[in-house]
């Protein structure tokens, strides 16, 4: 470990590096409005008024205010012109915003009378902080490892996309998604485990999970009530919603899957090669114990990940006088069933990966073995 | 539906797990009740983000002592997670804050639902967002801090005679093998999540410029990127707290 650790002066340079790089995208990305074919607006000033205050669904005085603002074009033929734009604001901020000095917002200009008609905000370099925090993060924490990762995820995002258009040119969804898996998890557990018997236990195992839960989603969405479809959150096209959202859940899933898979299999061919004359019979307990350990905190991490993004719709829904039966029967259904299938998928790798685990890399042991011992 | 997969996860896990597995079902079941509990304690008009601050400190308690007992490896994981936490909060809020990623998208304002809902609700939606990335996090934060303490610990014990150094760097690399697998996980779970919102951009033939500046991607992005952060940065910080736990511990004895 000692020789790859560098000394701190490395450190320190590799981070002030990323740090510059990161700043300079963001001074490009805060000033390119030019390459934007709308017309996008900074604001310059701004002066708010107490509008007027409504009455909500449990009495709650909510304030309504007004926005005089003024803005200066960025781009386009009337560049550098001074534009007055109105917005009317929230203090919830349910349904509108509020616009401070110094924001960018997209606008349609009104011919003429220099003012205009906001559009919404731009918000292109908030996107590229976030991100470019990640990366500085993976970098400055992981190094090489760290650009390992990030080039799966652009090749996986890339994929994806291939395989939106595919299914946007009339492509058969549930075809599409079953191919999509394979590709992913094959690709993810390659850059993940590199070229490994582990690795192939992992994806054979990751790839039976999933056929597994694909079963007993079926099984299950065929003996219940249909699902409130018209419920889910962006409705796109009657036909072909209960498809879409299969597709969603099975690739939900197949990240857990993949996480258990490859942490059974790799802490597997570790003990193969701490205790190479294990039997079979303590491996498989310390695979059960693996399991105890990864079980839980697995189904934690989907939850938090999953349900937490309902949170302000559930506010929202519950302020209006919804039951909680109302909520989870029909508002938050699909992120539950999402989790649920999640959950289900990581408890069913744990002894599929297992067995996959002895079939392979423990009956290989003893092919090895007796090699060797001929070769003695 | 949700009742059935529900049974059926719950035997699952008695068959995989034994009494563990029944263990880690209750702990589910608690954390789901908290949850239900920290939405109706911000919708009663508490503080989102005060509430959400004090339920994560239930949470962090709840996950990590009720399932791994009570040690110096979960100590210094809780605090960890809880710095991480509060870190989150001052660093991504303002972000969260500028970029308006609170109330409705452009999609959801003119779905039919957002018309008949008062959207007069003297609620920050700002804050609730930030409560619901905070959330998000954890999940993913606790396991890589539970994992890289416990690392760590096995370290020490194996090799007691390493210094503070040693054993951060240990806990570094343990954390490197981690990552890539927490990431993908929470790369496919968006990714699952925002099948519906990409069809939807590709029916409307939206611009590329205009998907990349709306609401909707920026929520959806967002709470994702956020976690993958405070996956991150947990690393050096459950292994540097480990390190030091360890350390003074060993003063005491």
């Amino acid at each position: 470990m000692r020789g790859t650790v560098e000394g701190a002066p490395a450190i320190w340079k590799r981070i002030t590096g990323l740090l510059l790089l990161l700043a300079a995208v963001l001074v490009f990305v805060s000033k390119d409005a030019f390459l934007y074919s709308d017309t996008i607006v900074k604001v310059m000033s701004v002066e708010n008024t107490f509008a007027f205050s409504n009455q909500g669904p449990n009495e709650e005085e909510e304030q309504y205010y007004e926005q005089a603002i003024e803005g200066r074009i960025l781009n386009g033929a009337d560049i550098g012109a001074v534009i007055s734009l109105s917005n009317t604001y929230s203090s919830s901020g349910v349904n509108d915003e509020r616009y401070r000095k110094g924001d960018q917002l997209f606008v349609t200009i009104s011919k003429g009378n220099g003012t205009g008609m906001i559009i919404g905000k731009k918000r292109d370099v908030y996107l590229v902080l976030l991100i470019g925090m990640f990366l500085f993060a993976l970098f400055v924490i992981n190094r090489w490892q760290g650009g390992i990762i990030f080039v799966s995820l652009i090749i996986n995002i890339g994929i994806f996309l291939i395989a939106l258009m595919c299914y946007g040119q009339g492509g058969n969804l549930i075809r599409i998604s079953m191919l999509l898996m394979m590709v992913f998890s094959v690709l993810t557990l390659l850059f993940a485990g590199g070229f490994h018997k582990k690795t192939a236990v992992a994806i054979v195992s990751t790839l039976f999970t999933t056929l597994l839960c694909y079963f007993i989603y079926e099984i299950v969405l065929h003996t219940s009530d249909r699902l409130p479809y018209e419920m889910m959150d962006y409705v796109v096209n009657p036909t072909d919603l209960s498809d879409l959202f299969f597709a969603g859940v099975l690739m939900g899933s197949l990240g857990a899957i993949m996480d258990v898979c490859i942490s059974i299999a790799a802490g597997v061919s570790e003990i193969m090669i701490q205790t190479p004359d294990i039997g079979r019979k303590p491996l498989v307990r310390s695979i059960r114990e693996m399991g105890y350990d990864i079980m839980g905190t697995m189904i934690n991490v989907l939850f938090f990940t999953y349900i937490s993004g309902s949170l302000p719709i559930l506010v929202i829904k519950i302020k209006n006088s919804y039951t909680l039966y109302h909520l989870i029967q029909f508002q938050s259904i699909f992120e539950i069933i999402r989790f649920l299938m999640g959950a289900i998928g990581i408890v069913l790798a744990i002894p599929v990966s297992g067995m996959c685990s002895v079939l392979i890399l423990h009956s290989r042991r003893f092919e090895d073995g007796n090699m060797v011992k001929e070769q003695k | 539906m949700i009742l059935k997969l529900f049974i059926i996860l719950f035997f699952l896990m008695l068959l995989v797990g034994g009494n563990r597995g029944l263990d880690s079902f209750l702990a589910l079941v608690r954390t789901i009740f908290a949850f239900v509990l920290n939405v109706y304690f911000i919708a009663w008009g508490m503080p989102p983000v005060v509430t959400t601050f004090l339920v994560s400190i239930f949470f962090v308690i709840t996950v990590l002592y009720f399932q791994n007992g009570r040690n110096i490896k979960m100590h210094a994981a809780a605090l960890s997670v809880m710095i991480i936490v509060l870190f989150i909060m001052v660093t991504a809020g303002p972000v969260l804050w500028k970029a308006g990623v609170s109330g409705y998208n452009e999609i959801e304002q003119y779905e039919e639902i957002s018309m008949y809902l008062s959207a007069d609700l003297s609620i920050s939606m700002s804050a609730v967002s930030l409560s619901a990335v905070v959330l998000g996090l954890l999940g993913a934060v606790m396991d890589t801090a539970v994992a890289i303490t416990t690392a760590v610990h096995e370290v020490y014990v194996n090799q007691p005679a390493l210094g503070e150094k040693q054993l951060i760097r240990s806990g570094l690399a343990v954390g490197k093998d981690i990552l890539g697998t927490t990431v993908n996980t929470l790369f496919f779970a968006g990714l699952g999540e925002s099948i519906m919102l990409a069809v939807l951009f590709m029916r409307n033939e939206d611009t590329f410029a205009s998907i990349l500046n709306s609401k909707a991607l920026f929520q959806e992005v967002s709470g994702l990127i956020i976690g993958a952060i405070g996956c991150l940065l947990i690393i050096p910080v459950s292994s540097v707290m480990m390190a030091y736990f360890l350390m003074n511990s060993e003063k005491k004895e």
